[in-house]
């Protein structure tokens, strides 16, 4: 158990004695990949005891039945997202989700993706069926260095200095346009400034100032923007044990057409989507879910396994800056 | 010998007229000279002058292409940097103005009040359309009706801003022409603006079906393929509206939503309109039926 959403696992508890008292609050727990959301759904259901049933929201979708037919009062829905499909007639069962969840006495605590979660607000309301919504907050340098080094003694582990791939990259670089001047394309070289590079020495110099240690989660949390899935991937690519190498890659660049974003944007609301379920999203656009899958994958932004299309943890931050960018997510 | 005097004639009018010209250019010339001189302009300060404004137009197409390659890659700031491109032009050219008049012709008091009634003679005889046009630029700019990479319409003409120029803004139309209009006519005529400076413009999709078919599905699946196409944009303030009207041999579902981006505009109108319709199709909703009048049934004698 991740030891830093204990608040957001109180008002779980809460919920759930507030059912028992009579009054009842359907929770929605809201969050991006790689939360770990999972760990709080399974202490809820613990909470709930013999009065819970917990079931994700992919084996819902195949079978709607399992939900009528349980008898328990608190039902743990991980992933409720996945009710949902982005194509015509794709909300039919969300739709009929939410009406049993209003129309039940049961109480319901569900997990949602964020992105998921304001697309489907702004379709359909989402937000009035769960009174209770908590927003699971990312981590800080110091929760990151608590959670990836609860265990270790002091002084185990040492943090090597090294220079982070790609030092050598200009800040100033020239580039050719082509443009057409009186029927003859001419290659016009221009001036172009990377602005990654200079956020990297900008940081470089400033990490000079503070210990091995502390620059390097403190450049961790920066990376993984606070999430502590993607801090915890990133810490095993960078742990040699006994040694640490500080040498964090920055998240991938992307560059990708409309369509390979609509695609990435489409995972990235889901975390992960089977091949299949990308198909039916993608059929009606004329778009082969195969292929822009595997243009996806071979830019190092998902991998495919098992037919199941997921995003690569060290990318996230670029996928959702480059989304957002593109007002694909919200 | 007749024949040959009429043709003889008029090659010596044709050489005396000649003669004037060249006489009337030679003293023009040596007339504007001894202006120029008067001003104390020589060659080489004409030669400064054309490099200082050859230097302002490289720098404003040079300006221009850095901040649109900066737009694109700020793709949320868009709009706003691409508006900043006809005042900088106008700061350039205003500078090299300044700097031809201040630094290169030196101008005192009295040459700045004779030049002014030059320009004003100038103005007044032949050049007024143009500085209206630039004067309405001017006022474009500064008052800002609409923006670079607004959708706008005006004179029937429905566009794309791509350019204010400091004479004419420049529009390109859905199927890609160019379409220039100057300024002053940008600034005189009613200009609907469908963007006004947002990044995000409502998109109205009209589908026409059958009266038998069933309206309540047809208005459910056009809002789902709304929603859910690659191009929509939706919020709060930015909600999709879904309408039904009906008509006697048809009904009319209408979707009122908005496009993320307005270069998707017709991409967008597309997806939508095609996809609903595979689905109309799957459910059974079908098109407008054509009225074909049976002319047994409708004669008199049926």
């Amino acid at each position: 158990m991740l030891p830093f959403f204990e608040e957001e696992m109180k008002r779980i508890e809460e919920s759930i004695e507030d059912y028992r008292g009579g009054i009842r609050r359907n929770v929605a727990i809201i969050s991006d990949p790689y939360y770990g959301e999972a760990d709080l759904m399974a202490r809820a259901a613990s909470v709930a005891g013999p009065d819970g049933l917990r079931i994700d929201g992919r084996r819902l979708r195949h079978d709607f039945g399992i939900l009528e037919r349980a008898p328990q009062r608190i039902v743990v829905v991980d992933e409720a997202h996945r009710l949902s499909l982005r194509k015509v007639g794709g909300f039919d069962l969300m739709d009929r989700f939410l009406r049993f969840v209003t129309s039940e006495e049961r109480l319901f605590i569900t997990t949602w993706n964020s992105f998921s979660w304001r697309y489907l607000e702004e379709v359909l309301g989402i937000g009035r069926h769960f009174p209770r919504q908590i927003i699971l907050p990312r981590l800080d340098a110091g929760q990151i260095r608590e959670m990836l080094l609860a265990g270790r003694e002091e002084g185990e582990l040492t943090f090597v200095e090294e220079e982070a791939p790609g030092g050598d990259s200009k800040v100033l670089d020239w580039r050719v346009s082509r443009r057409a001047v009186m029927g003859h394309n001419i290659d016009l070289p221009y001036p172009s400034v990377d602005p990654g590079v200079i956020r990297s020495r900008l940081k470089r110099n400033r990490k000079e100032k503070k210990s091995g240690e502390d620059a390097f989660f403190e450049r961790l949390a920066q990376i993984s923007d606070g999430n502590p899935g993607v801090a915890e991937h990133l810490w095993k690519e960078a742990l040699n044990y006994p040694e640490v190498r500080s040498s964090l890659r920055d998240p991938p660049t992307i560059d990708l057409d409309f369509d390979e974003s609509f695609v990435l944007g489409v995972v990235l609301s889901s975390g992960s989507l089977e091949l299949d379920e990308l198909s039916e999203v993608l059929g009606p656009m004329d778009l082969s879910a195969e292929t822009m899958a595997a243009l996806l994958e071979e830019k190092g932004l998902v991998s495919i396994d098992g037919g199941v299309v997921t995003l690569r943890a060290e990318a996230l931050k670029s996928d959702i800056e480059h989304e957002r960018r593109l007002r694909l997510v919200w | 010998m007749g024949e040959e005097m009429a043709t003889v004639a008029p090659e010596s009018s044709s050489n005396l007229s000649a003669s004037a010209t060249s006489e009337g250019v030679s003293e023009a010339s040596a007339g504007i000279s001894s202006a120029l001189q008067a001003f104390g302009i020589d060659s080489s300060t004409i030669v400064h002058v054309i490099l200082v404004l050859v230097l302002a137009y490289v720098s404003t197409r040079i300006v221009a292409f850095l901040l649109t390659r900066f737009s694109e890659r700020f793709h949320w700031l868009r709009l706003g940097i691409k508006m900043e491109i006809p005042l900088a032009k106008l700061a350039i050219y205003g500078f090299a103005v300044y700097h031809i008049l201040g630094s290169i012709f030196q101008l005192s008091t009295n040459q700045l009040i004779a030049l002014s009634g030059l320009v004003g003679a100038a103005v007044g005889f032949g050049l007024k359309d143009l500085v209206a046009e630039i004067v309405g630029g001017i006022v474009l700019v500064l008052d800002k009706p609409y923006q670079i990479g607004d959708k706008v319409r005006i004179d029937g003409h429905y566009g794309e801003v791509t350019d204010i120029g400091l004479r004419a803004t420049r529009l390109v139309s859905p199927d890609d022409s160019l379409i220039v209009v100057s300024n002053q006519r940008m600034i005189t005529q009613v200009l609907a603006n469908a963007t006004a400076g947002s990044l995000e413009m409502q998109v109205v999709i009209d589908l026409f079906i059958d009266s038998s078919s069933d309206a309540s599905r047809a208005m459910k699946i056009l809002r789902d393929a709304a929603v859910t196409s690659r191009y929509v944009y939706i919020s709060s303030k930015r909600p999709v509206t879904i309408f039904l009207k009906d008509y006697p041999f048809y009904k009319r579902v209408r979707a009122r939503v908005y496009v993320n981006d307005l270069r998707y505009e017709f991409k967008f109108e597309s997806d939508v309109t095609k996809r609903a319709w595979d689905a109309f199709l799957e459910a059974g909703i079908e098109p407008p039926k054509a009225m074909v009048m049976d002319p047994v049934s409708t004669s008199p004698a049926a």
